[in-house]
């Protein structure tokens, strides 16, 4: 396999109505495999949520990570995802959570650093020229002088890398902390003082909607790496209902690591 | 019993174990770190299981990288991180 550049290939975006935490899981997993079986071009996904949610990473302890009677309390969906990292608080315009689904060749030969770097080399270009002095800061977040903007993760499967983020533009630090187990030192890591109401390093550093910081992300995408509107085909969209149904809002998925 | 070790460098690495007759049981571990394939977990808690609550660092950090083949990648967590959590959970010290 040789390796690739962006420019090699013919890039899709996808840029839906909101949908389910669960659907998102599942749309993640099918895409990849769809990108790694050759039966779709790489693709950039924007998420737009419906509901909700916490996710949590593939290998995270469901008990140690979350509150889950405060999260019924609060009417919020727990989800694990398919790659690992942390939990990630999620109320539908707080955040910006995208998803990269490419071929290996992207990244072949690049030690993780390196591809989680590739990854978002244009989102920090977005940000930057938003104002922000954003940088990726190894293992896998993007940070700025305003604090943590993100955390990244990255999963090998049928031949495609999935590279997803999600980006904090508004999140709400007091609910955050009641349905997250978070430590002291984790709090430190997520960029924000125990006594902050809102963790908003986009909001704040921007001064923009969240839809406007969407848009020059998505422009500055399409001007490095050219992006072509898709949208995702009723067979794909029929496996991932399924799969969203059968595996990702299972209990045995979700306690898969008690 | 639970031990946690941020690895330098790394991730959050969790360990929750019993010790039965001197040996370690019901091994689970977890925390925000990478591993590929996913399944790799369930190789490395059943690696752990039966090994002796006596054993020191260098032996489990062993035990793991002989039960993990090279197809497996790790990200932010390694044999010799996750060694030192089980150290921590036997010697009940919860603090990372």
């Amino acid at each position: 396999m040789m390796r690739t550049d962006w420019r090699d290939h013919d890039w899709q975006l996808i840029h839906t109505v909101p949908q389910s935490p669960s659907l998102h899981m599942a749309l993640d997993d099918v895409l990849t495999h769809e990108v790694g079986a050759g039966h779709r071009p790489p693709t950039l996904r924007i998420w737009e949520w419906a509901g909700s949610a916490v996710v949590i990473g593939r290998f995270q302890s469901l008990r140690n990570e979350v509150d889950m009677e405060a999260a019924q309390r609060h009417g919020i969906e727990v989800v694990r995802r398919v790659s690992g990292g942390g939990a990630m608080f999620i109320e539908p315009g707080n955040t910006i959570t995208y998803s990269i689904h490419a071929p290996l060749s992207l990244i072949k030969g690049l030690s993780f650093q390196q591809a989680y770097a590739l990854m978002d080399e244009w989102v920090i270009e977005a940000l930057r020229t938003l104002g922000i002095k954003a940088w990726y800061q190894p293992l896998n977040d993007i940070t700025s002088d305003g604090g943590k903007i993100a955390g990244a993760a990255q999963a090998h499967r049928g031949g495609a890398v999935l590279h997803h983020v999600t980006m904090a533009y508004d999140i709400d630090a007091r609910k955050m902390l009641q349905v997250l187990r978070i430590g002291r030192e984790k709090l430190s890591d997520k960029g924000t003082a125990s006594a902050a109401k809102r963790v908003d390093p986009l909001r704040s550093q921007t001064g923009l909607p969240r839809e406007a910081v969407i848009e020059r992300m998505i422009a500055t995408f399409r001007h490095r790496h050219g992006l072509t509107s898709d949208v995702l085909r009723a067979d794909e969209l029929a496996r991932a209902e399924a799969l969203a149904r059968e595996r990702f809002s299972s209990p045995a998925w979700l306690a898969d690591v008690p | 019993m639970h031990g946690e070790y941020k690895m330098p460098g790394g991730k959050l690495i969790v360990i929750d174990l019993d010790v039965l007759d001197d040996r370690l049981a019901s091994v689970q571990l977890s925390g925000d770190f990478f591993l590929e394939p996913d399944d790799a977990l369930n190789t490395i808690n059943r690696t752990l299981i039966g090994q002796s609550a006596a054993a020191d660092r260098a032996d489990i950090a062993a035990a793991i990288h002989a039960a993990l083949g090279p197809e497996v990648t790790m990200y932010g967590i390694s044999p010799d991180a996750i060694a030192v959590a089980v150290q921590r959970a036997l010697r009940e010290e919860p603090e990372a």
